[in-house]
């Protein structure tokens, strides 16, 4: 089998890298591992209003519900809230995944992408130390598919980078490890997307509720791994569950797990070669969230293979205008974020209670960094010490 | 005495797939829609038994 395109993966970055390949002109095949797109979903389902603006998916079934607004609880309960202009930047929507990204590859099929299921990709096809395709397995039959480009769209685990020789392993501080119960039974007032800080809640992340409906949610967690033991995560959840009287008589519909990477980009250009979404660690270490990136950067590498098909060129230095146009797009945000990520670290409760008390009153239509600073520092002038490396971040970029 | 080696439970992988992204030796990968550990590449390190959202990793047992 021949095609100029080879995706290993159908998640949104997959199909979105596939679907503008195509459509401008490519021979594009995309094989996933498991038996169903989309399916099972490993996602906290929220996702930013950005994505209308691009209207890559069609109608509204992959759509839960509309958010209002968000709120973030600190570790002693003083409540900040977001409007949804505001808010609407990281939850937008919940969404139902599984239809999310069925509709994706449906696009991707249509733009005239083929799928294949139940196709694992085993190992890199070489001549040499040149990629030229992917050794797949489906059930017990082992076959190679020559392809000019080899895109990586596997997600956390990102094997067909390192395949390639990149170093996608994560240390454990860059890693946010998951659960989630989809609860039913539950009371959800508002249309608000509310996350619980602590260090004692969820050590190095939050916990989140998600509604997709007035008596369903998405109730997660997500901690950071180096700073977990086998099955906290999961434990904390119950424990935040148990005692939050909107949820503890919840049933779960669903309980998944995921893994979130939330460290700097990697290397995502070699010859014959490109790695997109997940796989690139295009994650917003701050949030956690990563799907505005997949679509963004899985448009501009598809652009970018869609060029370099017409010019039969795969080097790395034809492929790169890809690397150069995410950076542009959302690089320097990803960067900026890491690094506020790790100073906020080393935030404790108090600082984090400090932080909203300051907050609670502000109000975000006159977000400016200066004036968001000055609500900051005057109520609590001992923040001063705290945020000024953030103030450093924030003068470098 | 040879050191334990890691072992997922198959029955409460999720597959999340964060053990596979961590393991320093990729001794983990997916097989069969779950998680598993090649013992040979494993260096008992324990990162995977801790990062484990459900606590579906452990010590093989020595049977």
């Amino acid at each position: 089998m021949k095609y100029d395109v080879v995706v290993v993966g159908s998640g949104p970055a997959g199909s979105v890298t596939a679907r503008f390949a195509a459509k401008a002109g490519a021979k594009v095949l995309i094989i996933e591992r498991r038996q169903e797109v989309g399916v099972p979903v490993l996602c906290g389902e929220g996702v930013s209003r950005k994505i209308d603006a691009w209207g890559m998916l069609e109608g509204k079934r992959w759509i839960a519900s509309s958010m209002d607004g968000a709120r973030i609880y600190s570790p002693d309960g003083t409540m900040v809230k977001l409007s949804a202009e505001l808010a609407g930047n990281e939850t937008g929507y919940v969404l139902y995944r599984d239809i999310f990204d069925q509709e994706l590859a449906r696009q991707a099929v249509k733009a005239g992408a083929k799928i294949m299921t139940n196709t694992d990709a085993i190992g890199l096809l070489k001549d040499k130390n040149k990629i030229r395709g992917v050794k797949t397995k489906q059930f017990d039959d082992e076959f190679e598919i020559d392809a000019d480009v080899v895109v990586g769209a596997d997600g956390v685990e990102s094997k067909v980078g390192k395949l390639a020789g990149i170093n996608t392993t994560l240390k454990p501080k860059d890693l946010e490890t998951c659960c989630q119960y989809t609860l039913t039974n539950i009371e959800c007032k508002d249309a608000y997307c509310d996350f619980y800080l602590g260090t004692k809640t969820a050590p190095g992340g939050y916990i989140w509720v998600f509604p997709k409906g007035k008596d369903t949610a998405n109730v997660g967690i997500g901690i950071l791994a180096s700073l977990s033991k086998a099955g906290l995560a999961k434990k904390l959840l119950d424990k935040f569950i148990s005692k939050d009287p909107r949820l503890k008589n919840g049933h779960p519909l669903r309980f998944i797990a995921g893994a979130v990477p939330v460290a700097n980009p990697v290397e995502t250009v070699r010859d014959n070669l490109i790695l997109v979404g997940d796989a690139a660690r295009h994650v917003d270490p701050i949030t956690g969230g990563g799907l505005t990136h997949c679509l963004e950067g899985g448009k501009i590498a598809g652009e970018t293979i869609g060029k370099a098909v017409e010019k039969q060129k795969f080097d790395k230095e034809t492929l790169s205008a890809y690397e150069t146009s995410w950076k542009e797009a959302f690089g320097k945000k990803l960067k900026r974020n890491y690094m506020v990520k790790e100073i906020m670290l080393g935030f404790d409760d108090k600082t984090f209670n400090m932080l909203a008390d300051s907050l609670k009153n502000y109000k975000f239509e006159e977000l400016s960094t200066l004036s968001l600073l000055k609500a900051l520092v005057l109520k609590h002038p001992t923040l001063l010490m705290k945020l000024r490396p953030l103030m450093k971040v924030s003068s470098e970029l | 005495m040879a050191k334990l080696k890691a072992e997922v439970d198959r029955r409460m992988c999720l597959a999340c797939g964060g053990c596979i992204s961590v393991c320093p030796q990729d001794a983990l990968s997916m097989h069969g829609g779950k998680a598993f550990v090649t013992e040979e590449k494993c260096i008992s390190c324990e990162i995977c038994i801790r990062i484990c959202p459900v606590g579906a990793i452990n010590w093989r047992s020595n049977r």
